[in-house]
């Protein structure tokens, strides 16, 4: 038993360790630079108490940028475990030439995230608008990426696209833990697919839908990658969200103690989000 | 962005960007039991990590300065060459190969990553500055100046060489009486038109805004575009409002405004109406081009004039090498007079503070500024020269010789605009909405914040 416990420690203490070098000790300096003036590389800096936090309270530009990313994540978290969910069912269905179409829809998650932003940047500027304009409609015979209202819209498309894989895979292995002896037996009970679906498939597979909800949710409110390479933010600071605001102002703009002020106070958000999701998903775990 | 005085393909900005955002996690064949699950949740939830990490890793700064760089081995003094432009690249190493063949004692070698301002500082941070360091008078260049990255270059032998214009931007933008900087290269930005198209609708080159909207009109009653616009690229709405901001607006005006007096409603009003009038002669979708379209589509005659920098001009040349291209200051007000270039400094050559091999650094900065070898460096990079008695023959500027020749210079307006202002993003959201009183607020207001937060 001793031994066992020795090996398991083996195990998880370097891991451990690794984690808290790279990931929490940076965490813990960011959150003692928040409460500096330090501009990112000057050799020396003063401490100011609770000033930044002040500030980024009385910031329009933190506002904008929240608004935005909460809009984006929440409209693209439904939408990704909605289609996701659809494509996971199709696939695990009894259909010819199955294992081709798993390695398709899971392609998009193997490509880089911004060389796809890249290559949809270009699609959105040279390529729907021709289409576009055959259709006849104004609307579309634009660049999406450059309007203000619509540029966001964009990036959605985009980020669902290629979410699509990752989530779908999770939810494929969910439905693969489900027993066929209970769509026999519900099949000889005389329910039909709808009755399947909601009866027995998704209580089942509950706690990967938690799983699938928070871990999407907690990745579009730190969208970043794909901001970058299709609209940097604009027009103006129309896609701008929390994770590139802190990047452009802090590494860019010279405000680094501002705007680790700014990613404490993000930190605290997205972490509460995620309990309180937790929370209440698993609740409805347990009453299914 | 602040790198309008950068002729780098903005895309390099981006390499710097960690991976992809998504986590590969082995996919569970099992089901999970619901304590996993909520252990797995918690876990992740905690590797999701944000920003505070990024950068964090950048050490508080030690108070010696590490003694890791200028090593000398083999007898050899070792110097490192720190530059930001990733197209001129070939061109130091050109040189730089010359200077090691010349100073066999020496060994120069170049420094040249993506992003390298944000790197620069990184640098610094850990007090790992290079030797010698190529780059823009930018609002980083300032920064690190007043915080002792460099040395005073006031004594310097080339100094005395280089146009006194130059040297008083480079002041002017540390706001130091020491020079912490020698002016190598400049660049300008104006109007760039086709000659062809020139010729063919019977125009010539304007000298003041009236012949310059008169044109225009011209222009767009042949049914051509006067202006190839790209407003998707937040960066090139810069290019319009440099050429307007930088001669129209009221004599020291930052400083004032720094000083609370004055404002941007009252001092940019005239600035921001001609802003307007550029905008509304461009094309139906300016707003969804960015810059490599718009080098593309002039370069095959889209429009007759393109408000970009020198820079822009061996792109265009790329995607049509047979253009015949003309340069000509942007004629800001109705007095020919007072319509100076807009001209920056374009590299800048600064010397680590803690070097230990201040001699030898001061050497290769001398050789640097050469004519000879500016020469090179401008040929190839097509930039203008900051030493005097050094022309650009290249026939697709020269109408911007005479500017430089009687020093009619003026600073790009924007180096003197804190970064984290984000001008360019206030400017293109004025373009998309016209919107002229709000713009003339928002840039009172920003500055406003940005001033109470320093």
């Amino acid at each position: 038993m001793a031994r066992q416990r020795s090996v398991f420690y083996l195990m998880t203490v370097p891991a451990l360790l690794l984690f808290f070098t790279f990931h929490t000790i940076p965490v813990i300096q960011g959150i003692f630079y928040s409460f500096t003036n330090w501009d990112g590389f000057s050799p020396s800096y003063d401490f100011i108490g609770i000033k930044n936090y002040l500030s980024v309270f009385q910031d329009g530009d933190v506002l904008n940028s929240y608004l935005f990313t909460f809009k984006f994540a929440v409209l693209t978290t439904l939408l990704v475990n909605a289609l996701s969910l659809l494509i996971a069912l199709g696939l695990n269905a009894k259909i010819k030439l199955r294992q081709f179409f798993r390695g398709v829809y899971f392609l998009p998650n193997v490509l880089s995230v911004l060389i796809v932003g890249y290559i949809f940047n270009y699609l959105f500027s040279n390529v729907f608008p021709v289409w576009g304009a055959k259709t006849g409609i104004e609307a579309l015979s634009g660049n999406l990426l450059g309007s203000m209202e619509y540029a966001w819209i964009g990036i959605v498309i985009v980020v669902v696209w290629q979410s699509l894989a990752f989530n779908s895979i999770l939810y494929l292995a969910g439905l693969q833990t489900i027993s066929e002896d209970l769509y026999e037996a519900s099949s000889l009970d005389g329910a039909g697919r709808w009755r399947e679906f909601w009866s027995i498939t998704f209580p089942l597979i509950a706690s990967f839908f938690t799983i699938n909800m928070v871990l999407s949710l907690r990745s579009f409110l730190q969208v970043f990658d794909q901001i970058i390479a299709l609209t940097g933010g604009g027009p103006g600071r129309a896609t701008q969200s929390i994770a590139h605001l802190i990047y452009t102002g802090g590494f860019q703009g010279q405000e680094f103690a501002y705007q680790s002020a700014n990613s404490v106070i993000y930190l605290i958000v997205i972490v509460g989000i995620s309990f309180v999701q937790i929370a209440f998903l698993q609740k409805r775990e347990m009453d299914m | 962005m602040k790198a309008l005085t950068e002729t780098q393909d903005k895309q390099d900005l981006h390499n710097d960007i960690r991976g992809t955002t998504q986590m590969k996690r082995t996919i569970p064949t099992k089901q999970l039991k619901k304590k996993a699950a909520v252990f797995a949740a918690a876990g992740l939830l905690a590797a999701g990590s944000i920003l505070s990490g990024c950068g964090a890793g950048t050490q508080a700064p030690a108070a010696s300065p590490a003694d890791k760089q200028g090593a000398a081995d083999g007898g050899k003094v070792k110097l490192q060459f720190f530059q930001n432009k990733p197209e001129a690249k070939v061109s130091f190493d050109a040189l730089i190969r010359k200077f090691n063949a010349a100073n066999p004692g020496i060994e120069v070698t170049q420094v040249n990553v993506p992003d390298a301002e944000t790197v620069l500082k990184v640098n610094v941070a850990k007090n790992e500055v290079p030797d010698i360091v190529g780059m823009g008078a930018t609002d980083t260049f300032a920064s690190l100046s007043k915080s002792g990255t460099f040395q005073d270059l006031s004594g310097h032998e080339g100094v005395k060489t280089v146009q006194p214009a130059y040297i008083d931007m480079v002041k002017k933008t540390t706001g130091t009486a020491e020079l912490y900087g020698i002016p190598l290269t400049s660049n300008a930005n104006g109007i760039i038109y086709n000659k062809a198209l020139f010729a063919e609708l019977g125009l010539t080159v304007p000298k003041t805004w009236d012949e310059l909207m008169a044109a225009a009109e011209k222009i767009k009653t042949a049914g051509k575009v006067p202006f190839y616009h790209t407003f998707k690229d937040s960066w090139t709405t810069m290019i319009s409002f440099n050429s307007l901001a930088s001669n129209l607006q009221p004599e020291n005006f930052i400083e004032d405004r720094k000083a609370g007096k004055g404002t941007f409603a009252e001092g940019y009003k005239e600035i921001a109406e001609k802003q307007l009038k550029l905008v509304e002669l461009g094309h139906k979708d300016q707003n969804g081009k960015g810059y490599g379209d718009g080098n593309t589509a002039f370069a095959k005659g889209a429009a007759v004039m393109y408000l970009q920098g020198v820079w822009a001009i061996p792109e265009i040349l790329k995607a049509n090498p047979a253009i015949e291209l003309g340069s000509v200051p942007f004629p800001a007000s109705n007095d020919p007079a007072k319509n100076k270039l807009v001209s920056g400094v374009d590299t800048l050559l600064a010397v680590s503070k803690t070097t230990k091999h201040s001699k030898e650094a001061a050497a290769f900065v001398s050789f640097l500024l050469q004519p000879d070898n500016v020469k090179q460096l401008i040929t190839e990079q097509k930039s203008f020269s900051a030493v005097q008695g050094v022309a650009q023959d290249d026939k697709n500027v020269t109408g911007l010789n005479a500017a430089f020749e009687d020093g009619q210079l003026v600073d790009f307006a924007d180096h003197a605009i804190p970064g984290t202002m984000k001008i360019d993003t206030i400017i293109q959201e004025y373009y998309f909405k016209k919107d002229m009183a709000a713009y003339l607020k928002k840039l009172d207001s920003e500055w406003e914040k940005v001033q109470s937060r320093k």
